[in-house]
């Protein structure tokens, strides 16, 4: 049924297609057409999503690692190509992306009144930029993806933020900058040790290249002293990304001044690079580094657990909670990865998916009650369930599915990493189960807060309760708590084969043997002699 | 005795200094050329003199030393004259509107701008010490008076004078090396310059420190590395707009040409001596023209020192001395050009007499008045920067992988943290645009058809640049020196 698939470059239509409406957007429509305009970039989003939604069912989850390959060649002169391709882990994000680009669209009509073209202009540019990160198999070509997402994020925060816009909107920026040059010297090194080498390393002599599937063959043949300078190097980008406790501040500025559409890709998506970043580049190309490195991620990660938990307990407004919940929430999918083993990287990457919807959604939901009472201080509410019965029922589901309830997503997912995390040292569990502790605390103790008690402020007395537009777009992702609540395995199924691939690269005693990985040039020993 | 037909290979040289010379004749008869006319003569010069360049460059498609060894044909003098004479039609472009709406007279002016660039391609293809300080001096002295041509003008008289002054400083050191260096190995032909300092070095002649140390300070002040960059800000402030733009993209690539020329042909053997030093300067460079830029309010200062920490980044390409260093320095200038002389236009478009409309706040509400030439702006910025898919990422990416390569890894970690650092103050002016709202009372930006026309085909190139930039590189690896 699916197999047309196979024929058109999928992966570039997914990607492309919000650039192209972009800019059809710029050049064809006039900035008072906003109804237009709306209805046309929602639009494309929607196909966006159709288009990307046959990945999920003609994805082989036993057929060659990664699929639906786009190769063409880009800057020869350098060894550049044009790379697209994923594999399960890649599948599930770029589902993500694209479900949570609607839900985010569709948010954005009641939120958004000011500068309507530009501001659908950057959002659709950003959905390009996240895809492009996900698909790319080539280094350089994620790099580009990479910085070029940052931009229109910028100007999201920036244009259409909270009162301190501007400087959560550079600071954003710097982080993120930051640290993705570092990774580029970090690329950069890897590229030259494949080829000529550098510094006093020899290098193999391999054709120049920068494909990721290449320096995953030839990642173990690294020695362990370049391994731990490209890792540091990666991290430096990818911890901002995560962000990894202490490097987590621009965080909870860019998310409190963003406007609902922005923290909601910021949370769902953009966090999920820095993960990503992990997974497909530093466990398996510097599998030495990881390991010797080990103590120190884990202990980053767990901290990141607790510290975030614990300052979340602290908050007044609602979204710098979630916020904060999300540090702690990605310190369990780093600990979840770094424990090294296949209970461990498939919790930290379902939870990877899960964190997205659960938290995408608290900052929807966030957003639906900002948008009517222009405050998010918890102080001002209280008694909301008595007003906004199904608002109230779809927030506790969600806060559910955050602490991790069973039949609810987030269960599923921490419980495996625990799994993980006890079989690589028992005591990180231990720690990691607080964290889990505290998380119930701070969510559950809001959820009081807001939803029950006497309806004091009198303000809240007249809130609407969700409209059917704000139903719309809340119902998929509580849907999808329930289905991998329930039902995970067809989710577990398809990344179970690139788990396996990064655990045999990275810890090659516990994996098992997965086939190469084809496309790639074998791997040669270092030549004698040099 | 030369060969005569030597001199038919200057055709491009001698056909555009006397272009430069005949309208400064023709402006000072009767009421002289307007603007437009003598920017037409101006392009159709510069259009002659690059059709001439092609054709010489296909009679001699290899290296060929001529004019008794004084004057080199090769394709590193084609890359840089053709990048020369391109800036220079650009800038005329830039200058038609810019000089009406000044009230100045336009004849001279493009006069100077032909002779500067005469000079700027005699540097191109100089073999010699000589020869490359006399055109060197050519291209300066007119420079001179380009910086002071508003002469009802107290800061561009200023400009004229500090460049002068400080120029000729850096001449008399350029020269006094020059001397050093003769006196230590006999000869100013740069091959023979490189075998015999080697020797002379080794036999432990400290003539030839002292002379190449004066040497490299003249080259770092005309390419405006720091410590020898204080007359950078200053000038581009006070020059019209048009020719601060000359001086950032024209200027700097024909001085990088000669240090690269003279570094890698004439200072080849003793490169381990001045590799540190150019490390050094770099690092300096980038680090100071950073930070400096951080906390300018005028967008020409702001520039001036921006240019400042590009010729860093360039540098870094120099001391790597490594094939991937030297293309990559001829690909980043290529990009810097079109970025840079996109940025100054858009800069040109919206100043108004004295010198209004340099301030960032000038720049409110830009994106609402004209979205067109914000878009412009960001697209430059963003390249500044350094994030693609633009030139300027493409040019930095390998400038860092020539150092990386090189084993120059500290110097490729300034570079790549100070990058990340000018984003701040490039985004000031993205702040000013996009997220600040108009003053009431703004002027609109000029309404100059030509100026925007070429605006955008900066923008054009700077985007191609960063898309696709294989055929660039292509021929940047066609233009190399051979390494020493």
């Amino acid at each position: 049924m699916f197999d047309w698939i196979h024929n058109v470059p999928i992966l570039s239509l997914t990607a492309y297609l919000p650039l192209v409406g972009a800019l059809i957007v710029i050049f064809f429509m006039k900035g008072d057409q906003t109804a237009l305009i709306r209805k046309f970039a929602t639009g494309i989003v929607v196909l966006d999503f159709l288009i990307s939604l046959p990945l999920w069912f003609a994805f082989d989850p036993h057929g060659e690692l990664f699929q639906f390959r786009e190769s063409h060649s880009w800057i020869d002169s350098i060894g550049v190509r044009y790379e697209f391709g994923i594999d399960g882990i890649a599948l599930l994000l770029v589902l993500l992306t694209t479900l949570l680009g609607v839900l985010a669209f569709v948010s954005s009509w009641s939120a958004i009144h000011e500068r309507e073209k530009e501001y659908y202009v950057f959002l659709l540019l950003l959905q390009t930029g996240m895809l492009g990160v996900f698909m790319a198999l080539d280094f350089f070509l994620f790099y580009v993806f990479w910085e070029v997402m940052l931009v229109p994020m910028y100007f999201l925060i920036g244009i259409w933020g909270g009162p301190r816009k501007l400087y959560a909107a550079i600071k954003f920026f710097l982080y993120t900058l930051a640290g993705s040059v570092l990774m580029l010297l970090g690329i950069l090194a890897l590229y030259f040790f494949n080829a000529g080498g550098l510094l006093g390393w020899h290098g193999l002599g391999n054709p120049a290249t920068f494909s990721i599937l290449q320096f995953h063959d030839i990642g173990h043949l690294i020695p362990k002293d370049l391994q731990i300078w490209i890792f540091l190097a990666f991290f430096v980008g990818f911890a901002i990304k995560v962000p990894m406790f202490p490097f987590h501040t621009w965080l909870p500025d860019a998310h409190v001044e963003a406007p609902t559409a922005g923290s909601v890709i910021l949370a769902g998506v953009l966090l999920k690079m820095g993960t990503y970043g992990f997974i497909r580049f530093s466990l398996p190309i510097l599998p030495d580094a990881t390991r010797a490195l080990l103590p120190w991620m884990a202990g980053l990660s767990i901290v990141g657990i607790l510290y975030g938990a614990l300052v979340a307990m602290a908050q007044k407004d609602m979204k710098k909670l979630v916020a904060y919940s999300s540090v702690s929430h990605l310190g369990f999918v780093m600990l979840g990865l770094f424990a090294l083993n296949g209970p461990g990287i498939n919790g930290g990457v379902l939870q990877m998916i899960n964190h997205g919807l659960s938290t995408g959604a608290l900052f929807l939901l966030v957003g639906v009650i900002y948008e009517r009472r222009h405050t998010r201080l918890i102080a001002e509410y209280g008694g909301l369930s008595s007003v906004m019965p199904l608002y109230a029922t779809i927030f506790l589901i969600i806060t559910m599915s955050s602490i991790g309830l069973p039949t609810l997503n987030g269960f599923v997912g921490e419980f495996t990493i625990l799994v993980g995390a006890f079989n690589r040292t028992w005591w990180w569990a231990l720690l990691a189960a607080l964290g889990i502790v505290l998380g119930a605390a701070y969510m559950l103790w809001m959820y009081q807060r807001v939803f029950f008690g006497p309806l004091a402020n009198r303000e809240n007395a007249k809130l609407q309760d969700l409209s059917g537009r704000e139903v719309f777009y809340l119902a998929p992702l509580v849907i999808l708590c329930f289905v991998i609540g329930l039902y995970p395995a067809p989710f577990f199924r398809v990344i179970e084969k690139p788990v396996n691939y990064i655990v045999a690269k990275v810890d090659p005693s516990l994996g098992t043997a997965v086939a190469a990985t084809g496309g790639g040039t074998p791997a040669t020993a270092p030549r004698a002699g040099e | 005795m030369p060969n005569p037909q030597d001199f038919s290979y200057l055709a491009p040289e001698i056909l555009l200094a006397t272009a430069g010379l005949l309208l400064l004749l023709i402006g000072t008869l009767g009421r002289g050329l307007g603007s437009r006319e003598s920017a037409l003569v101006a392009l159709v010069s510069l259009a002659l003199t690059g059709f001439l360049l092609f054709r010489v460059r296909q009679a001699v498609p290899g290296r060929q030393l001529i004019l008794s060894d004084t004057f080199v044909l090769d394709g590193f003098a084609f890359f840089w004259k053709a990048l020369v004479l391109i800036a220079t039609a650009l800038v005329v472009l830039f200058s038609v509107r810019f000089l009406e709406e000044g009230g100045y007279r336009a004849a001279e002016y493009f006069a100077l701008l032909l002779l500067a660039s005469s000079g700027m391609l005699f540097m191109a293809s100089g073999y010699t010490l000589l020869t490359i300080w006399i055109s060197l001096e050519t291209m300066a002295l007119a420079s001179y008076v380009l910086a002071g041509y508003f002469k009802r003008h107290r800061r561009s008289n200023e400009a004229a004078l500090k460049y002068f002054i400080l120029g000729a400083l850096s001449s008399g050191i350029l020269l006094y090396g020059i001397s050093l260096l003769y006196g230590a190995a006999g000869t100013v032909q740069l091959h023979e310059l490189s075998q015999n300092l080697g020797k002379a070095l080794a036999g432990g002649n400290r003539l030839v420190v002292v002379g190449w140390l004066l040497l490299a300070a003249g080259l770092f002040f005309k390419v405006s590395a720091v410590p020898f960059h204080v007359w950078t800000p200053d000038v581009y402030v006070g020059a019209p707009t048009p020719v601060t733009a000359y001086l950032a993209v024209a200027s700097k690539a024909a001085s990088f040409a000669i240090l690269l020329r003279i570094f890698y042909e004439g200072l080849g053997s003793i490169r381990v001596e001045w590799q540190t030093v150019v490390a050094l300067v770099a690092a300096a460079t980038m680090i100071w023209g950073n930070v400096a830029a951080l906390t300018q309010d005028n967008v020409k200062r702001m520039l001036a020192y921006s240019s400042i920490a590009h010729a860093g980044y360039v540098l870094i390409g120099v001391l790597a001395v490594s094939e991937i260093g030297l293309w990559s320095v001829l690909f980043y200038l290529l990009a810097y050009t079109f970025i840079t002389l996109g940025a100054f236009g858009t800069v040109i478009l919206l100043e108004r007499r004295e010198y209004a409309g340099e301030t960032c706040a000038d720049y409110a509400g830009l994106a609402q008045r004209s979205r067109f030439l914000a878009a412009m702006m960001l697209i430059f910025l963003i390249a500044l920067t350094g994030i693609p898919p633009t030139g300027g990422f493409f040019g930095k990416v390998y400038l860092f992988a020539a150092a990386v390569q090189a084993g120059w890894t500290w110097v490729a970690v300034i570079g790549v943290l100070t990058s990340a650092v000018s984003l701040y103050y490039y985004f000031r002016i993205v702040v000013y645009m996009y997220l600040v709202d108009a003053k009431p009372g703004t002027p609109a930006p000029l309404r100059a058809p030509a100026l925007v026309g070429a605006i955008a085909f900066c923008a054009l190139a700077t985007l191609v640049l960063g898309l696709y930039p294989e055929p660039f590189i292509h021929l940047a690896k066609a233009s190399l020196l051979p390494l020493p």
